[in-house]
């Protein structure tokens, strides 16, 4: 035996060992919710992190000001050009929505899948390893988070909810590698709905793999892909992307389109939670079985 | 000043994940990954400069709570930093006296680290990305970066524990 590793040290090396691959067992376990001296700890340090991230995100956008400036007059142009388009939209918009409202008043229609609130939350951290896509929101439990919930920007969904504390959360975002980050979606394109699920980023492009598609039906580039409201978690209709590429899959059993993504994944900085509101949805539902 | 190196590391702990990823070159379209790896190297730089039950300590500590913020699993990090800076605190005089390699210590048990990380998110299933994939996109420059911190961080953490700290037994 080398002095280096004595035999009272090799025991506590693997009793050390003996309690990492426990830790790991129990931690790998999908349906955990945290434990006490998880939530502390995410808590606490949650509390710091929401302090420092604030100067961080202000300096930064001060810099992408400056760089905003150089194009601000071709900017300028093209919102010009959206702005006639802007004005006839909204008059269609008000004249659908009234119209809407008229028919859902015949037919006496509550909750529907569209139905959800949002949460703002502030992004205080993200994982520096980039090992996994994690990034902390300064909301928790008590803001009424639950796990499995939708998380978007302005742009489009960004993930779901994967852990929850007290005061804080992490976010789970699509391109995180993880098997189990799965998530229903749908395309439209023509007069057909194409469902699948959004799995994860492929490691070449980097864009998000809309799988499991049906063999049988025309996936085109161009489409938008959204959420589908058929996972029971996230409402329907978030944008999630616009389908780039399609490939019949290794067997040839379904297809897989690369989506490229509407939404940023890096300069996260606001997010919002979305609040389906599944309570009244299954009280609706226990009303009408009585 | 009994509180200062846990503040520091503390410190070191948050802005990894915020400051630090704010401005990562590699959200603003730069195809290199820089992992900073401050709150390790200078947990490393205690277990050499103090001694290396000093160092396991912060190093289990800190590795927990890296574990719990950061990390998708529990017990990665615990285990690594306490595992590695118990191998690479070599705490002898003719380390300490000598910075630069100090310096190539540290680097060597950042690297250590790195691929420890990387084999148990493999075993895992947590990723699958190859290495030739992560060696030039997210390894080299990883090291090149926490290399030149240590580098440049080795001569006054020297002064500091040996003058100020008081923690030194020479």
């Amino acid at each position: 035996m080398s002095p280096f590793f004595s035999n009272r040290r090799l025991i506590v090396l693997l009793v050390c060992l003996i309690f990492l691959v426990g830790l790991v067992g129990y931690s790998l376990n999908q349906n955990r919710a945290l434990s006490w001296p998880e939530q502390f700890v995410s808590d606490a340090v949650g509390t710091v992190q929401s302090v420092f991230s604030r100067p961080a995100y202000w300096l930064s956008s001060s810099f992408d000001g400056i760089g905003d400036l150089q194009n601000l007059y071709e900017e300028n142009q093209m919102l010009k050009a959206h702005l006639d388009d802007y004005a006839s939209q909204r008059a269609e918009l008000s004249q659908l929505r009234r119209r809407n409202e008229e028919l859902e008043g015949m037919f006496d229609m509550r909750d529907d899948l569209l139905d959800y609130s949002a949460q703002e939350a502030v992004v205080i951290h993200r994982s520096p390893d980039r090992w996994n896509q994690l990034v902390g929101i300064n909301l928790g439990a008590q803001d009424g988070i639950e796990e499995d919930m939708a998380v978007i920007t302005s742009q489009g969904l960004i993930g779901k909810i994967s852990r929850v504390s007290q005061f804080s959360s992490s976010v789970q975002l699509l391109s995180d590698q993880d098997v189990t980050n799965r998530i229903s979606a749908m395309a439209t394109g023509g007069n057909q709905s194409i469902y699948g699920f959004i799995e994860g980023i492929d490691d070449e492009s980097g864009l998000l793999r809309f799988t499991k598609i049906d063999v049988d039906v025309e996936v085109e580039p161009g489409q938008t892909v959204t959420t589908s409201g058929l996972g029971g978690v996230f409402p329907d209709a978030l944008e999630i992307g616009e389908i780039v590429d399609v490939q019949s899959d290794e067997f040839g059993l379904s297809q897989t389109a690369l989506v490229e993504p509407s939404a940023d994944f890096y300069h996260l900085d606001y997010v919002m939670v979305i609040d389906r509101g599944a309570d009244d949805a299954s009280a609706v539902l226990e009303e009408e079985e009585e | 000043m009994r509180f200062l190196l846990p503040a520091v590391l503390f410190f070191f702990l948050v802005i990894e994940g915020t400051w630090l990823q704010v401005f990562a070159p590699d959200f603003r379209g730069a195809d290199w990954q820089y992992i900073p790896r401050f709150l390790f190297m200078l947990i490393l730089f205690t277990g050499i400069y103090r001694a290396k039950s000093h160092g396991v300590f912060y190093a289990v500590i800190f590795g927990m709570m890296y574990d719990i913020v950061y990390a998708p699993v529990l017990g990665v990090y615990t285990f690594g930093f306490g595992f590695i800076t118990y191998l690479f605190s070599i705490s002898t005089p003719f380390m300490r006296r000598r910075p630069l390699y100090t310096a190539l210590l540290v680097l060597v048990g950042v690297i250590a680290l790195e691929y420890y990380v990387y084999g148990m998110m493999v075993l895992l299933g947590l990723t699958t990305l190859t290495h030739e994939m992560l060696f030039l996109q997210r390894f080299l420059p990883s090291f090149l970066l926490n290399g030149a911190a240590a580098l440049a961080a080795a001569f006054p953490l020297r002064w500091w524990f040996n003058k100020v700290d008081g923690f030194n037994e020479e």
